[in-house]
């Protein structure tokens, strides 16, 4: 079951990683690709992250000081709410993920009906822009809210705090480890279940012992991923956090509250520490327990579970989440076709009239430039995934940890390295559409990677060597073996990529230019002047925008990149994928 | 299956053909963002501003600009604390020639960092002395009084009247009703502390906001979310600036000002010149500060749904807009304010909202 990487502990491991550098070096695509992205990671990852790093460790004199990281770490306020955000995180990951299992399982595992619209839910809440959950949370549950006030008369809910942004930040999340563990769920190979079903054992036992074992590095990169986006969350903290503060919404504060850039970096690079942790930790220690099940060799489909005590359980859960999903985003909807949301529910379709003429340009914007950064960033990251996940050699380790940097580094923070790196010469770039294209794909190409990893660790490379020992190159063996194998971390990359770039907010703020203007920057204006009936009009529109285009790229991936018809059925991938979304 | 796959292809072509054609609009902009391109080169007619005013509102005075002299404004809209932010990070190749609206907080601290080109309005002859520059960089080009916001449905409600003193909102019967923004991220919330501090002095202030924290809701972190917090019925009073309180009612929320009459601060807008900003563009952003400042410019303000008070005795402000002649303000000292930012801030987080003692 190990892909053995030898028992002679280091020193194997450093001969296997001498020789597969040297046997790269004999495969120009594959070394070729090596470069590219390496360069590429210097370029943008690693070289704004040092400017940001060397800008919050020297003084205004262009000394090295270590004042200002010493001021932070003296003060009790900021170490509490460092603690106070991991504490959120974790909680926020911990429910995320299960939800999202349950999801998975339910979909990939059991007869529930309704697959397509639990699917559709479970992959909504990514759809916009998060301080949209916050608003509605305020409507319903707030002081003057439907729910509280309204139905149950209750006029003194404070409805700002933690509690309101656990809610709201696993609704928002838990369609990431959805995603990552859907597709790692139905890419384990269906016999390994069904031998242990054959043996005798119950369904419980099978979970247990088979399914949740090989679906442990999802779990783990799920976690790992929803901790991350937590962390550095901005907008929701932001507008429902009240006095609870977190890192995030404290270096923007610093930032443009108190004009103290310097500090609010030193805090944001403190951000990453957690963040590289937990990202070591699932590296190196999940990782390490290779799960390979897709051997190559013919399988017949799966069969879904159809017993009543499992399957309408799991139904009657993601239902009931399902419903609090609606709930909410029904809430949006019903307040865009209000004359004043909260006030007067005079029904009207002046708000999408106002928002389409104001706004026109800059959906269109947002739509191009996250189209563009998607492909490359989806494209890229499976390319990372694929020179990362089954070897070893020098360099590697660089790819892996940078290409994940940006995923961690708060938006706001993001915005300055860049304006830092790329508003001087050698590499010009503010003011275009291309600092925006690049910040989107390498921000959000991580998704793209872990999905493309933990997919690629569950097949054989067997696989692959029997294409090499065929005869084909391995930029052949990439396209016609790993690639439609990836089919789905394909596309949970490139929907998450589009989406995370349409619906970006912190990340922008200090890049988009009076030619580049962005949708969700449009949106954050209109909150702040109070039009949260055209806000919703807005956040309604690109909510159907996405969902087409989501509706695109699944029927495109499914032509383009399904197993030819030649293999027998039941082979590869099993999960048979709605077209219709 | 065959034919499937056509069709797949043929999306993919048109869907590349897309982004080539996006392509070609990146260098376009590329070449337009770099430092002063080839057209443009010679006396361009148009402008880039960054601005903190309304987006609705400040296509108004654009429009009127373009109206009267042709120059074209491309703008972006930020929040002042973030304009300030962008304009610091970009300072060695700015990419805008004007910092637009925005509280002379901003603006000293702009010109603290070296951040801004002094140029003094010709305009400027007809605005009182106490509202201009010490230094002569910035021009203000509006005022407005710190009011209190209430929301005019939940006083009818309660029976009560609007609270005209600042001993007032300390009544019990505001228990978690009164909402201001947190001094460290808002220059609307910095300026009430900095007024309360010079009404009340610098000791006894600290005992008067301790007391008003009980009635407190929260501390926001946007400026306008404490009277959008008014709006939509999470408190009842916010402390903010009167044409700030007032922007919901544009929407339809029901606001009503009051004002303490035992003394009240005021904030300065301002606008001001970008060290180092496009060459091209330096006239056309002096002739938009002159427009601005002009009584023709501050006139726009009662057509738009503004309610800005204009800072030019000329001009003339919108019908039933409360002056600051009508108000008790005091002689509020920016400058001073500007200068103990730090430290007063540090002091409120440690006596009143520090995250400790808050949850």
């Amino acid at each position: 079951m190990a892909n053995s990487s030898g028992s002679g502990g280091k020193s194997a491991a450093r001969l296997k990683r001498r020789n597969e550098t040297k046997m790269i070096t004999r495969q120009p695509v594959m070394l070729i690709s090596i470069i590219a992205v390496i360069v590429l990671l210097l370029l943008f990852v690693v070289y704004p992250l040092v400017k940001v790093l060397i800008f919050s460790l020297t003084d205004e004199t262009g000394a090295f000081s270590l004042a200002t990281a010493a001021e932070i770490f003296s003060t009790s306020r900021y170490l509490k709410t460092f603690g106070r955000t991991i504490v959120l995180g974790l909680i926020v990951a911990v429910i995320a993920t299960f939800i999202g299992y349950v999801f998975a399982y339910a979909i990939t595992r059991t007869n529930v009906p309704c697959k397509g619209f639990l699917k559709t839910i479970a992959t909504l809440p990514i759809l916009s822009p998060p301080f949209i959950l916050c608003l509605s949370i305020i409507f319903l549950f707030g002081r003057q809210g439907l729910i509280t006030n309204t139905l149950f008369g209750i006029t003194d809910n404070n409805v700002y705090g933690m509690g309101s942004l656990i809610v709201v930040q696993v609704l928002s999340f838990f369609p990431i480890a959805y995603m990552t563990l859907s597709g790692i769920l139905s890419s384990i190979d269906a016999s390994v279940e069904d031998a242990a079903c054959n043996m005798g054992a119950s369904r419980w036992h099978t979970f247990w012992t088979v399914t949740f074992p090989l679906s442990l590095p999802g779990i783990i990169s799920g976690c790992l991923l929803v901790f991350i986006q937590s962390l550095e969350d901005f907008s929701n903290p932001a507008t429902i956090g009240g006095d609870f503060t977190t890192l995030s919404v404290e270096v923007y504060q610093t930032i443009t509250g108190s004009y103290d850039m310097q500090k609010g970096s030193v805090l944001a690079l403190l951000m990453l520490v957690p963040t590289m942790i937990a990202y070591l930790l699932n590296k190196y220690w999940v990782n390490k327990k290779s799960f390979v099940t897709v051997t190559g060799k013919p399988t017949q489909a799966r069969k879904l579970i159809d017993e009543p005590h499992i399957k309408w359980p799991l139904f009657i859960f993601c239902m009931a989440v399902a419903a609090v999903i609606i709930l909410f985003y029904g809430t949006v909807v019903f307040g865009s076709f209000v004359t004043t949301w909260g006030y007067n529910y005079t029904l009207t379709l002046d708000q999408y009239g106002r928002a389409l003429q104001q706004g026109w340009d800059s959906l269109r914007n947002s739509i191009v430039l996250g189209l563009v950064a998607a492909l490359i960033g989806g494209l890229l990251g499976m390319v990372i995934a694929y020179i990362t996940a089954k070897r070893d050699y020098y360099g590697k380790r660089f790819i892996e940890v940078s290409s994940v940097l940006m995923f961690a580094v708060p938006g706001t923070v993001l915005g300055i390295a860049y304006i830092l790196a790329f508003n001087t010469p050698p590499l010009v770039l503010t003011g275009t559409a291309a600092i925006l294209v690049i910040v989107f794909v390498f921000r959000n190409m991580p998704v793209a990677i872990e999905s493309g990893t933990t997919t690629l660790l569950q097949i054989d490379n067997a696989i692959e060597e029997a294409s090499t020992v065929l005869g084909a190159g391995s930029g052949y063996s990439f396209r016609r073996i790993s690639l439609p194998m990836l089919r789905n971390a394909f596309f949970s990359g490139l929907v998450y990529s589009f989406v995370k770039a349409i619906t970006a907010v912190s990340a922008i703020i200090f890049l988009v230019s009076p030619r580049w203007d962005l949708v969700t920057s449009k949106i954050y204006t209109l909150f702040d002047q109070a039009k949260y009936s055209q806000a919703a009009a807005f956040v309604t529109m690109m909510v159907v925008v996405l969902l087409v285009f989501i509706g695109i790229f699944n029927a495109l991936i499914n032509l383009l990149l399904a197993p030819r018809s030649r293999v027998p059925k039941g082979a590869g991938i099993h999960e048979k994928t709605e077209e219709t979304t | 299956m065959k034919q499937k796959r056509l069709l797949a292809l043929l999306l993919t072509l048109v869907m590349v053909i897309g982004l080539t054609a996006c392509g070609g609009g990146d260098d376009e902009a590329a070449s337009g963002g770099g430092e002063g391109s080839g057209e443009e080169a010679s006396g361009s007619n148009e402008l880039t501003v960054y601005t903190a005013f309304p987006e609705a509102e400040v296509a108004y005075y654009f429009n009127a600009f373009e109206e009267a002299t042709g120059i074209k404004v491309n703008a972006l809209r930020l929040s002042a604390g973030e304009m300030l932010t962008r304009v610091a990070a970009e300072k060695d190749n700015p990419q805008a020639a004007l910092m637009f609206g925005g509280s002379t907080d901003n603006y000293i601290a702009a010109s603290n960092q070296g951040l801004l080109e002094a140029y003094q309005s010709p305009e400027l002859s007809n605005t009182p002395e106490n509202y201009l520059d010490p230094d002569g960089v910035w021009n203000p080009i509006y005022v407005g009084a710190i009011a209190f916001a209430c929301n005019r449905d939940w006083f009818a409600d309660k029976g009560y009247e609007y609270p005209t003193s600042w001993d007032e909102l300390l009544d019990p019967k505001y228990e978690n009703m009164v909402i201001m923004a947190h001094p460290a991220t808002s220059g609307t919330a910095y300026t009430v502390l900095a007024t309360l501090i010079q009404l009340k002095g610098e000791d006894a202030v600290w005992d008067y906001l301790k007391e008003l924290d009980k009635n407190m809701s929260q501390y926001t972190k946007s400026g306008s979310a404490a009277p959008n917090g008014v709006a939509l019925g999470e408190a009842a009073i916010a402390l903010t600036f009167s044409h700030d309180g007032l922007q919901p009612t544009v929407e339809g929320y029901p606001i009503e000002l009051s004002f303490p009459t035992d003394g009240t601060g005021y904030e300065v807008g301002a606008m001001a010149l970008i060290k180092g900003g496009p060459a091209d563009e330096q006239e056309n952003a002096k002739k938009f500060i002159d427009f601005m400042c002009s009584a023709e410019g501050q006139n726009l303000y009662a057509e738009n749904n503004s309610f800005r008070v204009p800072t030019n005795s000329e001009a003339t402000p919108a019908e039933g807009l409360v002056t600051l002649d009508s108000v008790a303000v005091i002689d509020y000292d920016a400058v001073w304010a500007a200068d103990n930012k730090d430290e007063f801030v540090a002091q409120f987080e440690a006596n009143i909202a520090s995250s400790e003692n808050l949850e």
